[in-house]
């Protein structure tokens, strides 16, 4: 028996070995086997995934109970909401007559179609809500003062582009719900001072129904074939984009000033 | 800012001597994975314990009564009650927006952070919470005590929002929707004055009376 394994062990190690040594496994995993501090850094360094992250952390801000861990669930909402959502734009058709049977598709006909849109509507709440959170926790903790004060600029302007994310994805569904919302929501750009036409001062450009800031957004008097468009393009492409470049600038800077900590 | 630091490194606490430091690999890595499991599996969990709303397909001739806005602007759409539509709906949310965006410009409270502790940063705090508690009770309201017309209701009175029922055909939304009566412009007008100046000017008085404070404060 205790040769039997010595046996065993012995080959798994030849195995391991060769694993080790193939050249494709070293150009991939080129540090091999995190296990000493040195070979920690390099693995965090030299990886593609992992130099976003720095080499080493301080313990301060590692700590559950100080970051609550928001913004990087936020992050990785964004992420889930990118693949959950490139996944529903195989199936989704932003047209008048076709959207909601879409809909109704996904939930009926497409395998897994039922949970691909719920976990992509429950992400997106879920997003909104912990961007706030995260909004919160940097605020108490004055973790935007000196040196971060431009990069809460950034997280305020990522704030806005979220909930304007969650509010063009309302519409997509084509169902009562997110058109009467939207409606609303558009309604008020109408009020817009000088730019609205039912805002004051709108007689300042001779600013209609037809030519103000709401008719801009939503490609017509009411909300229709051209806002779900615009709602789709704004969703899927625009305000992603956007907000990547955003969360780019936001990363780097958070690299350059360092986990808040005490000072 | 006059007293913003130049000098590189001087405010990155990682580079400080004796600042306690950890690998990031494993002991930050795990934390992510972890929670990327975690919320992975959260999301999952409720996508098959909860559907996505989906009502009837839209019909602009069907204005449901009350057409609510989504949660995160029920607050705003709250706020109609109160004020005019342009002070409502444009005005307040860009001063919220510009005022979130000026905080660390004018907030000159000491430079405390790192710590949940607010001892030196008391009003800070508080101007903060005052907005988020008000932020969400606006959302609470709106969502969940307002009813058909934009009526008080309470939450355990259960009406289907896009049933025929409340839905009111061929009538636009202007006329379904609810009867406010705005406070007057004057009062709009100046809340949005109290609220730009207020928020702008008494940061710096009340950091005067923390003199000794403000040198401690910005290290």
């Amino acid at each position: 028996m205790e040769e039997r394994k010595t046996a065993l062990q012995k080959t798994l190690d030849t195995i391991k070995k060769a694993i080790m040594d193939n050249p494709i496994y070293k150009s991939v995993f080129r540090t091999g086997y995190p296990n000493t501090i040195l070979k920690q850094m390099s693995v965090m360094r030299s990886s593609f995934y992992m130099h976003i992250f720095p080499t080493k952390v301080g313990e301060h801000g590692l700590k559950l109970r100080y970051s609550w861990c928001m913004g990087g669930i936020t992050f990785f909402l964004f992420l889930l909401l990118s693949v959950t959502g490139l996944l529903l734009m195989f199936y989704y058709v932003p047209e008048e007559n076709r959207a909601f049977n879409d809909m109704k598709d996904l939930r009926f006909m497409v395998p897994f179609g039922v949970i691909l849109r719920n976990m992509h509507r429950w992400a997106a709440h879920g997003m909104v809500f912990t961007v706030m959170l995260h909004m919160a926790r940097v605020f108490y903790t004055g973790s935007y003062k000196v040196p971060r004060q431009l990069n809460w600029v950034v997280g305020a302007i990522l704030l806005l582009l979220t909930l304007m994310l969650s509010f063009t994805g309302y519409l997509l569904p084509w169902d009562q719900l997110g058109f009467w919302a939207v409606t609303v929501g558009t309604n008020m750009a109408a009020a817009t001072p000088v730019l609205g036409y039912e805002g004051p001062f709108q007689n300042l450009l001779n600013v209609q129904i037809d030519n103000d800031i709401r008719f801009a957004l939503i490609g017509g008097t009411r909300i229709g074939a051209n806002a779900l468009i615009r709602a789709y393009v704004w969703h899927c492409v625009a305000l992603p984009l956007i907000a990547t470049l955003l969360m780019v600038f936001h990363f780097w800077r958070i690299r350059k000033d360092g986990f808040s900590g005490p000072l | 800012m006059e007293e913003v630091k130049t000098e590189k490194s001087g405010y990155m606490l990682m580079n400080k001597p004796g600042y306690p430091r950890v690998s990031s690999w494993p002991n930050l890595v795990w934390v992510i994975l972890l929670m990327m499991l975690l919320i992975t599996v959260f999301f999952w969990c409720v996508s098959f314990l909860a559907y996505a709303p989906l009502e009837e397909m839209s019909e602009w001739a069907k204005t449901p009564n009350p057409a609510k806005a989504p949660w995160y602007f029920i607050g705003l759409q709250e706020l109609l009650v109160y004020f005019d539509p342009w002070i409502a709906g444009v005005m307040l949310p860009n001063q919220i927006l510009i005022g979130l965006i000026l905080i660390p410009y004018v907030d000159i409270s000491p430079n405390e952070q790192g710590t949940y502790d607010f001892s030196r940063r008391r009003f800070a705090v508080a101007f903060f919470t005052f907005g988020m508690v008000f932020w969400f009770l606006l959302i609470t309201t709106g969502q969940l005590l307002r009813g058909p017309s934009w009526q008080v209701y309470w939450p355990i009175i259960d009406y289907d929002l896009g049933s025929a029922h409340w839905v009111r055909e061929g009538v636009p939304l202007k006329e379904a929707g609810a009867k406010l009566k705005s406070l007057p412009l004057s009062v709009g007008l100046a809340s949005l004055g109290i609220f730009a100046v207020g928020g702008m000017t008494l940061p710096v008085l009340v950091a005067k009376n923390l003199d000794s404070e403000k040198t401690r404060g910005v290290p």
